[in-house]
């Protein structure tokens, strides 16, 4: 074959993903300056710009570029705004931490995905409309050029440009440098910040209803994949350091070309697998690679100012009553008869999840977006064994050990990172599990079940897993009360002072984050016995994200909030329809700004009002 | 220049030999020569910029130094890392009030107790000392969020106070204390000083200074341009200009 040439033409279809990663790397980066959100919505809006842009000039019969304008000038940009005026802003004016911030775009991106299915359905389309016409010509030479490609090239080019010609010759540039530097400090100053602010998430919205059109045509659409697609293209954001436009650009077409090349590149033998799954998820490779090289100097100006979670306004009550309840409403279900339990199965493996995310961001301070990924890892690990005829209970245990040692190598890198920057790294994470083990043959073929058989009665398996899930809730609640519990909010609330004090703070931090994945593996094992199978679908990085959330919305320091979440939200799904419950979070997400201390917060300054 | 060897027989508790520090190529810290002696309180005193923070951060090991060596008794922590430090006896509070807001004030203290080793019945016996010692028993249940500064002041140096250090760094403390905490600060630090600490004061208030140093360096430019006992320090011509 005529490598070179096909090579080249191999790089130009590369540069029309090349080029939609480009683009929303820009807006992810401008949105960040601007506004100091990372902005996991971005696949939302992508996703609902597409979905709107086919309705009206599909199933409408608009003109493309009428609904092209409504869609891009008029509905992407007022939602952003909108974002701004009713979430965001908000947030920024409480001061609020990056791990709240997260939560409320993670609140948007569910919202987002549950309306679109919501209103349009889950079936995949392929009748999105290019916005340029297919078209190719000649090169001299003979390579055919498709003109949407060039146009696409252009687009990202010319917005770049802008952007950076707005931010170096106009007196809104100045102003927004000066936001960016320090929002409170360009206040002072006079600088309106939340129009800056508003004006960074019309952009940001902008850019994600563009990439969204321009991706669609492309791919099949659904709810779900594309907002997946777009939430990759952070690798572009992160290894321009949330800072630097042409990198930016460079990375996101560089990836492009390098996926499309990549796809003519059969290599055989054993490694074959792995540089195929190597293949079709460059940019979570990319992810994983870009978030884990040392950050330097750029890590100071992305962890600098606020804590990650605000902190506790009010102190910690005993709340006395608390586990009391837990235990009734956990195990009510076992004394009715029927089969309720079997729609609860799925409820403690959840509910260690999300207590180790109080364990890990409520205590520890450490913003861990992994853990449903190492959840992941312990179903994954059950499946195996329990497929190798290994009995359950051992299962469990080597699983869990396993999980720990896991939590070792991965930590310490981890440790060392504060802030947006973990977030990152641990999210980079939970793509690059997904992709790289959950959803491999090579780790989940041959797969036969995972719940042993002498569980075979729901009975006996959910009272088995509320037994997993006491342990646990035990070994948070020692962890929390005692010294440990008071070295680890001490480094939570003041990192300096902590070590000042004598706090030995990153074997400290690692020994939490260590807890927090055994805890969350646990979870994983007893998902996987609950299903009776492993479904990679459970451990998906979104769905992380919403257990994060979760966790967030009921109150991060609540180990309770934690333990009845999930029997609120399985018993919500099972009541209405599946994904029910997530975007009831997501709605309590976008609402965090109201909400200091989640729910309960809320609550306990009710309870305080009566007493 | 430096403090003149007192005969050998007083062990220094801390001691620092042409420490620098450069932030951007720039000697903040320039080869400062600093010796702390148990049961002295020494006064670091200096114009804003001279780089008296950057020097406490040196020591404490917030900061690495870029030159010369820290000896804490005998033992040398140059490179040894804050934590380690502080377990070896070295406690220090912030210019930048630095407590725990999600813990109560006893809590807080009880953070630096148990660092040392002392934790249940012990730890709490002495939290309650040390509570007793700066008035703040009756806060002892008392959550730290929304405290005036004057009492965190107070928090944060009583939580330095609960390992039972060999060695006290104190920034600013005065700042944010009205004349009676100030009175009550200078007490207890006489106090530490009394039971063989060796306290460095870094201080604004020269009143303050003058009732409570024995002995004085004036650092300017991240330099030491004077150094002494505390009427020497306070004659010196060149301190005059200074101010």
């Amino acid at each position: 074959m005529a490598a070179p040439g096909l090579a080249i033409d191999f790089a130009l279809a590369g540069v029309a993903v090349g080029s939609a990663a480009a683009l929303s790397g820009v807006g992810l980066v401008v949105c960040y300056r601007l506004t100091g959100v990372l902005n996991l919505a971005q696949g939302g809006i992508a996703v609902f710009t597409a979905y709107l842009l086919r309705e009206l000039a599909v199933v409408r019969g608009w003109p493309l570029w009428l609904a092209a304008a409504v869609c891009l000038l008029l509905v992407a940009p007022g939602l952003g705004v909108l974002l701004q005026f009713g979430v965001f802003g908000p947030l920024r004016r409480r001061a609020a931490g990056v791990g709240e911030l997260v939560v409320a775009s993670v609140g948007v991106l569910v919202l987002l995905i549950g309306l679109v299915a919501a209103m349009w359905g889950t079936a995949p389309l392929a009748d999105v409309p290019s916005l340029v016409p297919v078209r190719t010509f000649t090169l001299p030479g003979g390579r055919l050029l498709r003109l949407d490609t060039v146009a696409q090239l252009g687009a990202v080019l010319v917005v770049a440009c802008a952007v950076w010609a707005v931010g170096r010759f106009t007196r809104f540039g100045v102003r927004s440098r000066a936001v960016a530097d320090d929002p409170a400090l360009a206040e002072l100053a006079g600088v309106n910040a939340e129009a800056v602010g508003a004006v960074g998430w019309a952009f940001g919205a902008l850019t994600a209803g563009l990439v969204g059109v321009l991706l669609a045509p492309l791919v099949l659409l659904d709810p779900y994949g594309l907002p997946l697609l777009v939430l990759e293209t952070l690798a572009v954001a992160v290894a321009a350091r949330f800072h630097s436009l042409p990198v930016a650009v460079a990375a996101g077409l560089a990836l492009g070309i390098v996926q499309a090349e990549l796809a003519w590149l059969h290599p055989s033998g054993t490694l074959m697998p792995v540089v195929d799954a190597g293949q079709s998820n460059l940019f979570a490779v990319a992810l994983l690679v870009a978030a884990l090289v040392p950050w330097g100097e750029a890590e100071q100006g992305l962890v600098g100012g606020g804590a990650l979670l605000a902190g506790p306004a009010a102190p910690r009550h005993r709340d006395g009553w608390a586990p009391l309840l837990c235990a009734v409403v956990l195990l009510t279900p076992l004394a009715l008869r029927g089969g309720g339990v079997r729609a609860l199965l799925t409820v403690p493996g959840i509910a260690l999840v999300l207590l180790s995310v109080v364990l890990v961001t409520g205590s520890g301070g450490l913003v861990s977006l992994a853990q449903g990924a190492f959840a992941g890892l312990g179903a994954l690990g059950t499946a195996q064994l329990v497929s190798g005829q290994v009995p359950g209970g051992a299962a469990l245990v080597v699983a869990v050990l396993g999980l720990a040692a896991a939590g070792v190598l991965v930590g310490w890198p981890v440790v060392h990172r504060r802030g947006l920057v973990l977030a990152m790294v641990t999210f980079a994470l939970a793509v690059g599990l997904s992709r790289f083990v959950f959803q491999q043959p090579y780790a989940t073929a041959g797969l036969t079940g995972a719940r042993p058989s002498f569980l075979h009665s729901d009975r006996a398996l959910y009272a088995a897993e509320l037994a997993v899930l006491a342990a646990g809730a035990l070994l948070v609640a020692a962890v929390r009360r005692g010294r440990l519990g008071r070295a680890l909010l001490a480094t939570r609330d003041h990192e300096a002072g902590a070590w000042a004090a004598g706090v030995a703070v990153p074997r400290l931090k690692l020994l939490v984050f260590v807890l927090g994945a055994a805890l969350a593996g646990a979870g994983g094992v007893l998902l996987a016995m609950a299903g009776g199978a492993f479904d990679p679908a459970t451990f998906d990085p979104v769905q992380g994200l919403v257990w994060f959330a979760t966790v967030v919305v009921t109150g991060v320091d609540s180990a309770a909030g934690a333990v009845l979440a999930p029997f609120v939200l399985v018993a919500l799904d099972s009541a209405t329809v599946p994904g029910m419950s997530a975007v009831v979070v997501g709605a309590l997400a976008t609402a965090t700004g109201h909400l200091p201390g989640g729910l309960t917060g809320w609550a306990r300054s009710r309870l305080g009002a009566w007493s | 220049m430096g403090a003149q060897p007192t005969g050998g027989l007083v062990v220094t508790a801390l001691r620092a030999r042409s420490l620098t520090r450069r932030l951007g190529g720039v000697a903040v810290v320039n080869g400062v020569d600093l010796d702390l002696t148990p049961g002295q309180v020494t006064a670091l005193v200096g114009p804003n910029g001279a780089g008296k923070s950057v020097l406490l951060d040196c020591l404490s090991g917030v900061a690495r130094p870029d030159g010369g060596r820290i000896l804490l008794g005998a033992r040398e922590v140059t490179r040894a890392p804050c934590h380690w430090r502080a377990r070896l006896g070295l406690a220090r509070t912030f210019q930048q009030v630095a407590v725990f807001q999600g813990l109560t004030v006893a809590q807080n203290v009880l953070v630096g107790a148990e660092q040392h080793g002392a934790s249940g019945p012990l730890g709490r016996a002495r939290v309650a000392g040390v509570l007793r010692l700066l008035g703040l028993a009756e806060l002892a249940a008392h959550p730290v969020a929304g405290l005036p500064l004057g009492v965190l002041r107070l928090v944060e140096l009583g939580r330095a106070l609960a390992g039972g250090p060999r060695v006290l760094l104190v920034d600013e403390v005065s700042v944010g204390l009205d004349a009676t905490q100030v009175a009550w600060v200078a007490q207890v630090l006489a106090m530490a000083a009394g039971e063989g600490t060796a306290v460095l004061l870094v201080e604004h208030d020269l009143a303050l200074v003058a009732r409570l140093a024995d002995r004085a360096y004036v650092l300017d430019t991240g330099r030491v341009v004077a150094a002494g006992t505390i009427a020497e320090v306070l004659a010196d011509e060149r301190v005059r200009r200074l101010w």
